[in-house]
């Protein structure tokens, strides 16, 4: 009866503990960042190709090329020459960029950036689209409606992105 | 050998046409996701996907540009593109396409001159590249290269006959990015551009999350997704007029449309549903059907509220706003009358009613209003090449092999970077840049400040100041004048934040009354002060920036 009762009450409280895990600010934004990163990814999946293992037989780039034979045999080079002579990344190359203008004070690819709006953000419901008032507790995602709100619940919230 | 024989004719036959333009050259317009490139003589250009296609289907075979017409089963593409947030970075994957586009298979050189476009501030990596390839690799006799934008603005200039120093803005929304830039005698007026990290990517993208989550998961299709978008999508006239139509139920919601998604058997692309069409039906049965509602408006609404997905950036209209008013005063009521919308995302229904009606609302109501959208914004950047060709002394602009051969990279590239931008534009730029750090100065024992706002005072009062300031038509002499104006300008600045950061000291000095010009001087800076009130540093403490 005793142990029953503890058990009880020990897992009625576990339950209370897990019932609202909240979401701190900076896990959310860090959440926001992702999904701003997945917006600008060129693929969601991986090569289709990758398992291929390249052999002489399959046609390569360079095999359409015999009509430009203007072009002295010398300069001809391979895409790997430029991707290695040329291997920068977008961010070294703002980097680079960046300490340049500085350096002759001119006006660089950072400068042009858009301001923040000062008009106030409206508010869509993540599930239907349609405007979406409430807040969820525990990941702030919008939702409109007791309906949305399920969904939501039980297909995102808190479960992809961590 | 027959065979051989007929080729070469037929290759003989293409350049003929070609003579009857003093210069014929092949203009290119590379964007990060299609190329325009053609000869200057024809019409339109061809447009080719900038990218390599892989398909699920056919394991042993790479899609290059516009190859992918071949491709039986477009479901699952995978995409590799050149360019990172609008520049080129993958030169693995650019190198294979412009070889194919500069084939036979496209457009050939054939030893002529060749006109390239680049983004703006394309970094000096980049551009080492371009030239590597198209001067050694490519061995084209010259070459010039500019923003897509300028061409633009020449085409306009050229069919409405206007003079070349019509102030003009050019809004430009393509795949990576959203570019505003306002043009002024000509030159790109570079503290009035605008960035809005919006494009066409970003839009399809988010279709593709929304639909993933409330339909198919269609994660993996970016290719279809982005046909949907380019067939459904639109721009709101009012979104929240159409989110209460999108929420009605049966016939009165006139705004949910079925769109037969593709199956790559039947139907290579898909298309919206049409209930009266009974002939497709039989074939429809079998096709996965998505049915859009409040997507097709919410997704292009990104670019003007770019704040609904969380992005801490303002609107492509307001964007535009903001970039007039960082103009000297005197063009801005110019500029409004010559608003240029270009690049693939103009495609959407309602763009251009939706951006007129934007800036008709938030610009002042004397002012004249006009928004110009051409009948192909994703090619009239190309088109605008032809123009360029027929500007007076062209080829000495030109950069030839010899010359790159001579002067390498570094010269010539500041030859292209500087014609547009002329030399007016540089003193500007770092005219404006001295004008920061010295205002910083003057304000270092304030801490008040973020980046950006004493940019914004300075053109305020900057504008303010030139107004007064009489203008010359030349453009040389004008920016002459503006740089005489701009040291008036800096004297008072440092005045007036003295006034600022110490109003007592200053009284104290009008009291001992010691010198008479001095006063003098002082009365004088007090009403300058009055008059800009707001931009006083101690009314505003976080700045004015955004409330202009």
């Amino acid at each position: 009866m005793t142990i029953s009762k503890s058990t009880l009450r020990g897992s009625n409280r576990i339950k209370e503990n897990d019932k609202r895990r909240i979401v701190d600010e900076t896990s959310r934004k860090r959440r926001h960042r992702k999904i701003m990163e997945l917006l600008e990814s060129d693929n969601y999946h991986d090569d289709p190709h990758a398992d291929l293992v390249m052999s002489k037989k399959i046609p390569k780039f360079d095999d359409n090329l015999e009509h430009r034979n203007t072009r002295t045999k010398k300069k001809e080079r391979t895409t790997e020459y430029y991707q290695f002579k040329y291997r920068k990344n977008f961010q070294q190359l703002v980097d680079e960029d960046r300490a340049e203008a500085e350096l002759n004070k001119r006006v660089s690819y950072m400068d042009i950036q858009c301001e923040e709006s000062p008009l106030p953000p409206r508010h869509f419901c993540a599930v239907c689209g349609f405007l979406g008032q409430y807040n969820c507790l525990s990941c702030g995602t919008r939702y409109c409606s007791i309906r949305c709100m399920d969904t939501h619940m039980d297909t995102r919230c808190l479960k992809w992105a961590a | 050998m027959f065979k051989s024989k007929r080729r070469r004719t037929s290759g003989a036959m293409d350049s003929k046409p070609a003579k009857k333009e003093s210069i014929e050259a092949i203009i290119v317009d590379s964007g990060a996701y299609s190329i325009k490139a053609g000869l200057s003589s024809i019409k339109k250009p061809n447009v080719i996907p900038n990218c390599i296609m892989k398909a699920k289907s056919e394991r042993k075979r790479l899609f290059l540009g516009n190859q992918i017409n071949d491709c039986r089963d477009c479901s699952g593409l995978y995409f590799l593109l050149p360019c990172e947030k609008g520049y080129i970075t993958k030169w693995d994957v650019q190198k294979p396409v412009w070889d194919y586009v500069f084939s036979h298979n496209v457009c050939p050189i054939n030893e002529k001159p060749v006109i390239m476009t680049q983004p703006l501030f394309n970094f000096k990596s980049i551009q080492d590249c371009m030239d590597e390839i198209f001067f050694e690799e490519y061995e084209v006799p010259s070459m010039f290269r500019l923003n897509p934008t300028d061409l633009g603005r020449l085409k306009y200039i050229e069919d409405n006959n206007f003079t070349q120093d019509v102030p003009c803005i050019i809004v430009d929304t393509g795949y990576s990015f959203t570019n505003i830039i306002p043009y002024i005698n000509g030159n790109k007026y570079l503290r009035g551009i605008r960035r809005l990290n919006v494009g066409g990517k970003l839009l399809t993208n988010h279709m593709k999350d929304i639909i993933s989550y409330r339909q198919y998961n269609v994660m993996e299709e970016t290719f279809v997704i982005n046909q949907v978008k380019e067939d459904t999508c639109y721009v709101a006239k009012n979104i929240l007029e159409e989110l209460k139509v999108a929420a009605k139920s049966g016939s009165e919601n006139t705004i949910v449309k079925n769109y037969v998604l593709p199956d790559f058997n039947n139907i290579r692309r898909g298309y919206i549903q049409d209930s009266s069409d009974l002939s497709r039906k039989e074939y429809e049965d079998n096709c996965q059907i998505l049915r859009l509602n409040n997507e097709r408006f919410i997704v292009p609404e990104i670019l003007f509220h770019p704040s609904d997905i969380g992005m801490k950036c303002m609107g492509i209209a307001e964007a535009v706003v903001k970039s007039i008013y960082s103009c000297p005063n005197e063009y801005q009521e110019e500029l409004c009358k010559h608003i240029i919308l270009i690049g693939g995302n103009c495609n959407f229904p309602g763009f251009k009613e939706r951006m007129y009606n934007e800036l008709r609302s938030q610009l002042p109501h004397s002012w004249q209003v006009h928004v110009f959208q051409p009948k192909n914004p994703v090619s009239y950047n190309w088109e605008g090449g032809s123009s360029l060709l027929k500007v007076p002394d062209f080829k000495t602009y030109m950069v030839t092999k010899a010359e790159y051969e001579e002067l390498g990279s570094t010269i010539i590239q500041q030859r292209f970077n500087t014609w547009m931008i002329d030399n007016s534009e540089i003193k500007e730029e770092t005219r404006e840049k001295e004008e920061i750090l010295s205002y910083l100065d003057n304000l270092k024992d304030k801490s008040v400040f973020g980046k950006q706002e004493p940019g914004e005072n300075v053109s305020k009062t900057d504008s303010d100041e030139s107004d007064t300031n009489i203008q010359t038509s030349d453009g040389n002499m004008n920016n002459t004048g503006q740089n005489v104006s701009d040291e008036n300008n800096q004297d008072s600045l440092c005045h007036n934040s003295e006034t600022d950061i110490g109003s007592k000291l200053k009284k104290t000095q009008l009291k001992t009354n010691e010198n008479a010009t001095e006063t003098l001087d002082e009365f004088y800076l007090e009403e300058e002060e009055c008059e800009d009130l707001r931009n006083s540093v101690d009314l505003f403490p976080l700045g004015n920036g955004s409330y202009l």
